[in-house]
């Protein structure tokens, strides 16, 4: 009998343990299921021991003080007792906020529980998750299909909880210190009144370049397009084995046309001169565009230039077999100067080239956490989400959790946090931030981008020109929304 | 002797006609639980998936959705593509299966007429090999091996060539695909027309070779029509799965440049988690299933499965 009870104990537990690992639920600052650290976060993993599960922890051993919140206006225990679920996905800032999420949990009293998931995974569950009403994430990452959520009456505005004194402080929180694009892109892009989400990353556009070519060829650091074609052709033409330039060719929205809708900005167009009758795609200045850029990819670029997703282009750059990356997220940085870089100690970061009579206008892309309308704790979703975008926890995670991505200004002008990221990229990337424009997502932006990126990338290909590829791309973008 | 209760009375022709019940429909009771289950997971999601083709938008309430008609197939054939991601399934099922069975078929007979044991296992190992690895990763190994910079194929053909590399994935990007599929797959062909091979009888062999039939003659005539249910099943088997192709493809071109690479299978996905249109994707996979268990039937039909179950 007792071999038969531990027996069964030991099923039920096994089997609890399974069901717990399959739903890769992990609770409070547990850093277990957490996902990789690439990209940006540097060394994001560096201090993920930093506090324990829930809220046990005592205020000592908490990673940012207690008094750096109980300033604010907020009252901040007002949900003690209630439980919160994140949906996120593998992502460097789930890293890099874990090990502070004590704090949060001993302020507010309020549990909270991770639903860490690969990205394709984790944005099925999200639809599912909203469309069908379950409501079981409380906050959730949110990215391209924002408008389309928001149309569709599932995200939950933020403004009613900005405007109630018991949850916010304007004076403590500063939203003036985040960067206008982010502001900006957590507007729905422009399409809404109200705020969607808050901002949680973002990554800027920038050029990378190899300082050991340039003092070879005696080159200068490209301000304007032509500039840069002509390193470029330098490069090319001199070096054995080393391309001009590399840069992203691959269809996807979040590929080819991620970089070129950089540089259709700076010639002085726009993604919907007239939404949604005219998408701007066929204009001069989008055309003069993709004409650069295909030429440059074309005749500076690699073989197969059409093919290379953004991972391609980090590798040639590190295997030191390009002289430049034309435009890139910033947050490539980290990759080219660590361990992983052949070439880590001559590359040089710089804004990205315009046209000589062009404005400067890099893109850039945000990550934000939203909760939806069937959530279950859209309140004290509103909490967590002001204290992870707040200024402490962003300077906390920036200087001492080795973050890169901050969507507040102050934080890269932090004289702590420059020295630790390098002056060069932390001056580049903060001037790159306060003028950048992201693309504005409307709700069939995933739709008519991906064809936009598969004309595109026919161009890079040399199946069609670039005239014709946008043309057809106009066409097919008018199309979908008539 | 005692009285039965009432009890007694009124249980033994319940449980009478009970059993009744259960031996007159006893085959019913036990293809049941099987039949439920299959109804499960084929006839269920094969009308979900019409009911999806055939509304505006999926809705909570699946009685709520609104009637579209046809209007998502016409979609579909429209500005969805399915027509010319049609074209690129049928001809990289046509290349692939063709390529895959003469180079199978080779190497099985090949490996066949190795004298030495040892050499022989060597062999069965080295060609079986590449079916070992996940397509995905196939794909990943295809795009660094191919890479114009960075890869070891361009290198190798520009290094002891008089030719340049073309850029695989940009310049001939079918091509491509289809010899790595072949590639990955041509092991499967291999295996079972092997085990074909090896179940010739020697005496027909023998027959052949005494009546002076020569090598390729005794192919032609004796172990290729011997064969036929085997090269009928993989053919088939193979058939099925090269329909099916996703993870090499997608990881390998994503479907491109363009539309290049885009087999029926990329389509659907990209409809369903890019572009988000699940109905039309779900009319795609319609018109698909239609078609591919139509081919099925019609070759089972003209060539049947005589033989094959003998």
């Amino acid at each position: 009998m007792p071999s038969k009870r531990n027996r069964r104990h030991f099923l039920k537990a096994t089997g609890v343990g399974l069901l717990g690992g399959l739903a890769g639920c992990t609770r409070g600052g547990d850093s277990s299921g957490s996902g990789g650290s690439d990209g940006g976060s540097g060394s994001g993993d560096g201090s993920d021991g930093g506090s324990g599960t829930s809220s046990e922890g005592s205020g000592d051993d908490l990673a940012i003080p207690l008094s750096e919140y109980e300033d604010a206006d907020i009252e901040w225990r007002q949900f003690e007792g209630s439980q919160i679920n994140i949906g996120a996905v593998q992502h460097p800032w789930v890293s890099a906020i874990k090990p502070a999420v004590p704090v949060f949990e001993e302020l507010t009293g309020i549990d909270v529980v991770w639903n860490i998931l690969p990205e394709q995974q984790f944005r099925t569950k999200r639809q599912t998750d909203v469309s069908t009403g379950a409501g079981q994430f409380d906050v959730f990452y949110m990215d391209q299909v924002v408008n389309q959520f928001r149309e569709e009456g599932w995200l939950q505005p933020l403004d009613p909880y900005f405007e109630d004194s018991s949850l916010y402080d304007e004076a403590w929180y500063k939203p003036d210190d985040l960067f206008e694009s982010s502001k900006w892109q957590a507007h729905g892009g422009g399409y809404s009144d109200t705020w969607t989400g808050l901002p949680i990353t973002v990554e800027v556009q920038t050029q990378f370049y190899r300082t050991d070519l340039y003092e070879k060829h005696d080159l200068e650091v490209a301000e304007t397009l032509e500039e840069f074609r002509q390193n470029a052709q330098t490069i090319h033409e001199n070096e054995s084995d080393v391309v001009g330039t590399v840069g992203r060719g691959q269809k996807g929205y979040g590929m080819n046309i991620y970089i070129l809708n950089t540089f259709l900005r700076e010639f002085g167009s726009s993604l919907w001169t007239e939404f949604p009758t005219d998408s701007g795609l066929d204009t001069d200045g989008v055309i003069n565009a993709a004409e650069w850029y295909v030429g440059l990819l074309q005749d500076y670029g690699p073989e197969g230039a059409s093919t290379q997703t953004w991972s391609d282009v980090l590798s040639t750059m590190q295997e030191g077999r390009a002289g430049h990356i034309v435009s890139d997220a910033n947050l490539f940085w980290p990759g080219l100067t660590g361990s992983d870089s052949s070439v880590a100690d001559t590359i040089g970061i710089a804004k990205v080239p315009k046209p000589a009579d062009g404005q400067f206008s890099p893109n850039a892309f945000n990550w934000q956490i939203s909760t939806s309308k069937n959530a279950r704790n859209s309140e004290q979703a509103f909490l967590f989400m002001l204290w992870a975008t707040s200024q402490p926890t962003n300077t906390w995670m920036h200087v001492d959790n080795g973050a890169a991505f901050s969507v507040r200004q102050s934080v890269w002008e932090n004289d702590e946090f420059r020295s630790r990221v390098g002056e060069n990229f932390a001056e580049v990337t903060l001037e790159s931030l306060q003028e950048a424009a992201p693309d504005p997502f409307d709700r069939k932006y995933p739709q008519w981008g991906q064809r936009y990126s598969e004309e595109l990338q026919r161009a890079i290909a040399g199946q069609k020109s670039a005239e014709e590829a946008m043309t057809q791309a106009a066409s097919i973008a008018e199309d979908i929304y008539s | 002797m005692s009285t039965p209760t009432q009890t007694e009375s009124t249980s033994q022709p319940t449980s009478a006609r009970l059993r009744e019940l259960w031996n007159d429909y006893l085959p019913y009771w036990f293809m049941g639980p099987m039949v439920l289950v299959m109804i499960m997971i084929t006839f269920f999601p094969g009308a979900y998936d019409l009911y999806l083709a055939l509304i505006e938008e999926p809705t909570l309430n699946v009685f709520a959705a609104e009637f579209a008609g046809l209007d998502n197939f016409e979609t579909a054939f429209t500005r969805g593509g399915a027509l010319h991601s049609f074209v690129v399934t049928i001809t990289v099922v046509v290349s692939a299966l063709l390529l895959e069975s003469v180079l199978g078929f080779a190497l099985a007979a090949f490996v066949a007429g190795v004298e030495s044991s040892r050499a022989k296992s060597f062999y069965r190992v080295l060609f079986i090999l590449p079916m070992a690895v996940a397509p995905v990763s196939m794909a990943t190994i295809g795009r660094i091996m191919l890479n114009s910079e960075i890869g070891i194929i361009p290198y190798v053909i520009n290094a002891a060539t008089p030719f340049a590399a073309p850029a695989f994935l940009s310049d001939i990007p079918l091509l491509t695909v289809i010899l790595l599929d072949t590639w990955n797959w041509t092991p499967f062909m291999f295996i079972i027309f092997y085990a074909g091979l090896s179940s010739v009888p020697d005496t027909l062999l023998e027959a052949a070779r005494v009546d002076g039939a020569p090598l390729w003659r005794r192919y032609v005539h004796v172990i290729i029509p011997y064969m036929k249910p085997v090269v009928f099943v993989a053919t088939l088997i193979r058939l099925i799965d090269l329909f099916r192709t996703f993870g090499v493809v997608y990881g390998l071109t994503q479907g491109g440049p363009g539309t290049a690479t885009q087999l029926v299978s990329i389509n659907i996905y990209e409809q369903m988690f890019i572009n988000n249109q699940i109905t039309v994707a779900a009319a795609i996979a319609i018109v698909y299933l239609v078609l591919v268990v139509a081919l099925c039937n019609v070759i089972i039909a003209k060539v049947g499965f005589e033989g094959v179950w003998d």
